[in-house]
């Protein structure tokens, strides 16, 4: 049953991921085209200038020869719809061409190359934060639910309609004028210190760089999980269970833990997963603040650049994890709730 | 059989409505976020009166039109907090002017006074008009100790009609150090590379042996004279006036392109308003009538738009919006359309659900039994109902879309005709504002977009507590 329900939603997923790479090819193909006619005709230039003893006439023929070949093995000569199909899939098995003036750290040209360098420092900082946020919000959650009206809940209410609109890259931008410029405790950015340290020393080093960031992200976002926690812990402790089992004379603790929180569990792991993911891909650009090397700050280069071929792969790339992370969520969801994967759920 | 018998969904909407506001104006929250916005709708409205340079919205980018101002200065009240008080930015009228002819020439004086009552002198002082013909030039200024010195004196031509502008920090190096070498012996004259001497600081010192090793203000009345000959008939200048250029400037003082923030800032109010409430609406519109449609037809109809929503849903709005910013180049009108298009989503889920139960309600069957068509249906009888849910959920979008066009304006990919807060960071953040502790660059314009968000905010969760009463309380 479970299975079913599990292939049946990472089919749904496939399909979406494709559709939207198809709308993305439609939008973008012009662009990503001039691009690459430009590469062609810069990588001609070198190879025609090396026949040395031809006649100009010789030379002309070779460019043009050459010229009709590249743009038949990228599918340039081909009318455009046929163009856009096969854009995406290209788009589709990850090959987004070679990038004009970005490099990996190894020195590649290849976009995929790139971006797959810029995953891991990606989901390294946003997991651990994602972790914390989960943390001390479903905490602070609970004690609100618990204390609900009273001067905690109200106060940490308050908060969270402040920090509602509130920029992330904004405070990080604070935060580094305050404890990197004015009282110079952390690093302002990047992931390691110059020269990087090695052994347990480049762990420490990096977690001391990554320190700023994650209290940032923290700072802004908790606030967010704790009302959701708190509103469906509050729904779940006016159940009439509940009532009963405060009848029954159990304590206070064991009705919240043995009670609520078994009911309040499935709704409040997705959901506060899910609304901390959108958070993600809504302050990917935060990482360049920091300089943080991930993909949010590969968005940052790749626009200053204006390296074309690597801004739409960032795209794809973004676009495919967030399809997966929404699916991924619904698979746990559908094992924590059985009432999911039967479709009886409301 | 008429409308009297039958609950009319519009009818029926308005007490709902007066109830909304009502509660609202019970809630502090509510209340709060509705003075805020009364606050951010007066500084939209009264936008030209609060800024000090009038055309800021338009010639924000124009460098030019912010050349009198200091570059980086801070604002003018943190001469409150400071030991050593800094000259601030003015612009002076001239206190008395004077007019003299003989022999067919005129000649034109026009006395400024400035009041020196600070430590650290002004960067500059500019003396700008509007001439015609060619005009012999004279600049003087009187110190509070008694001094005349001649800061310049040159031939200007200003063809038919041009701004003339006198700088004394470029044009007054000669007169101040020979105003230096008055004062100061000749050992230490020799040790002075006339490049390296500021004007102001040397003419705004106490006169006296040490004056260059050690200034100590000179306070008092300077007068400064502008006096122009008027040689040919068409000869003559209009508007005369003396430029302080501070090193304090403004409420909030200047960035390094010498533009004033404070006017920005306000600049900013009007498109972050706008930006933010049109966004919201028009998704939310099409967010409600989505997910009302989807669930008034049910079946293929309710398939279809289910998967379309899908697609919508699991896109991240801001890498895409950031991606088609960065190839299109979007004007602002453009980029809202954008993000209406990317945030309707956001009610459909809740809105499909209330639908579904609104749609088995008996008016409803009553009023198709009398005939009413699924527009009809919808639109006045389904939609209506929902207002209050769209008011929350409009209210709650606000702050997304404003952070999201500061976001793509962050990168540096805004639309560069108007000045949004956005802008200004991204600006800030460029012209290393953050690790060169120019705070007063940094703090107003995000402060101002927390403040946007704070506000609706406010009205939205205020309403989503009155929509849901049991979260209010165990």
């Amino acid at each position: 049953m479970y299975l079913r329900y599990a292939l049946r939603r990472i089919l749904n997923a496939l399909a979406i991921f494709v559709v939207e790479m198809f709308i993305f090819s439609v939008l973008f193909t012009a662009t990503a085209e001039r691009t690459l006619r430009a590469q062609i005709e810069e990588s001609l230039q070198p190879e025609a200038a090396r026949l040395r003893n031809a006649t100009a006439e010789q030379v002309q023929r070779f460019v043009t020869e050459r010229r009709a070949y590249l743009y038949h093995a990228s599918h340039l000569d081909q009318p455009a719809f046929a163009r856009v199909l096969w854009r995406t899939l290209d788009t589709l098995t990850f090959q987004f061409g070679n990038s004009i003036t970005i490099k990996s750290s190894r020195g590649e040209r290849g976009v995929w190359r790139i971006i797959a360098e810029t995953v891991p420092p990606t989901v390294m900082l946003f997991t651990t934060s994602i972790v914390l946020q989960v943390l001390v919000g479903v905490w602070l959650g609970i004690k609100q639910a618990q204390r609900a009206g009273r001067t905690l809940d109200k106060s940490a209410s308050i908060v969270t309609m402040v920090v509602y609109g509130l920029p992330t890259w904004w405070v990080a931008m604070l935060l580094i004028m305050l404890l990197a410029y004015a009282l110079p405790i952390f690093p302002s950015g990047g992931m390691y210190a110059l020269p990087p340290p090695n052994g347990l020393a480049s762990a420490i080093d990096v977690l001391w760089h990554m320190a700023l960031p994650v209290i940032t992200l923290v700072l802004v976002n908790f606030w967010g999980v704790a009302l959701l926690a708190r509103n469906i812990v509050l729904g779940i402790l006016q159940e009439d269970y509940i009532s009963a089992a405060r009848a029954r004379g159990l304590s206070e603790r064991a009705v919240l833990y043995g009670h609520a929180m078994r009911t309040a569990a499935p709704p409040l792991t997705t959901i506060a997963l899910l609304s901390l993911l959108s958070s993600v891909f809504g302050n990917i650009i935060f990482e360049g603040i920091f300089s943080w090397p991930g993909m949010g700050n590969l968005y940052w280069i790749s626009i200053e650049q204006g390296d074309t071929a690597v801004t739409l792969g960032l795209l794809a790339v973004t676009t495919g994890l967030y399809v997966a992370g929404l699916a991924f969520l619904d698979l746990i969801y559908g094992l924590l709730d059985p009432r999911i994967k039967t479709g009886t759920a409301p | 059989m008429s409308n009297q018998e039958l609950p009319n969904a519009r009818t029926a909407a308005r007490p709902w409505l007066r109830d909304l506001l009502g509660e609202l104006a019970r809630q502090p929250a509510g209340v709060a976020g509705f003075l805020m916005l009364a606050l951010f709708l007066a500084g939209a409205v009264f936008e030209k009166r609060l800024i000090t340079f009038g055309e800021t919205d338009s010639r924000w980018h124009d460098i030019t039109y912010w050349d009198e101002q200091p570059a980086d200065a801070a604002p003018f009240w943190t001469n409150a907090f400071a030991s050593q008080k800094s000259a601030v930015s003015l612009l002076l009228s001239p206190s008395s002017s004077a007019h003299e002819s003989s022999g067919g020439a005129r000649l034109l004086t026009h006395v400024f006074t400035f009041p020196y009552r600070y430590d650290l002198p002004p960067r500059d002082l500019v003396v700008r008009f509007r001439g015609a013909g060619d005009l012999p030039v004279a600049v003087t200024m009187t110190r509070p100790d008694g001094q005349e010195i001649t800061l310049d004196q040159e031939q200007v031509s200003a063809g038919s009609g041009s701004d003339v502008r006198v700088s004394v920090d470029k044009s007054a190096g000669q007169a101040a150090l020979g105003f230096l070498q008055g004062n100061e012996s000749v050992d230490v004259m020799a040790g002075v590379d006339a490049d390296r001497i500021r004007p102001t600081s040397v003419l705004f010192s106490q006169a006296g042996p040490g004056m260059l090793a050690k200034p100590r203000a000179l306070k008092g009345d300077y007068t400064i004279r502008l006096l122009v000959v008027l040689v040919t008939p068409t000869a003559q200048i209009s508007r005369p006036t003396l430029v302080v250029t501070g090193r304090v400037s403004g409420l909030l003082g200047t960035d390094n392109s010498k533009r004033d923030l404070w006017s920005g800032v306000i600049a900013g109010i009007k498109w972050a308003l706008l930006i933010g409430l049109l966004t919201a609406f028009v998704s939310v519109a099409i967010g409600v009538v989505w997910g009302v449609t989807a669930a008034y037809f049910g079946g293929p109809v309710n398939w279809l738009m289910q998967r379309i929503f899908e697609i919508f849903s699991n896109q991240p709005v801001l890498p895409l919006l950031i991606v088609i910013s960065a190839i299109f180049k979007p004007h602002i009108w453009f980029l809202i359309v954008i993000m209406a298009v990317f945030f309707w989503t956001g009610p459909v889920k809740t809105v499909y659900a209330m639908a579904l139960s609104l749609r088995e309600e008996t008016y409803i069957e009553a009023s198709r039994a009398l005939g009413a068509g699924s527009a009809r249906l919808i639109f006045r009888h389904m939609v209506p109902m929902l207002i209050p849910y769209a008011f929350a959920s409009m209210a709650l979008s606000v702050p997304g879309a404003v952070v999201y066009e500061s976001t793509v304006s962050l990168l540096g990919l805004g639309d560069a005709t108007i000045v949004t807060w956005g802008q200004i960071l991204h600006d800030a953040f460029t012209g290393g504002a953050v690790l060169g502790g120019l705070w007063w660059w940094v703090v107003p314009p995000g402060l101002m977009i927390a403040l946007m968000g704070m506000t609706f905010s406010f009205i939205g969760f205020a309403m989503d507590r009155i929509l849901h009463p049991k979260l209010r309380r165990r």
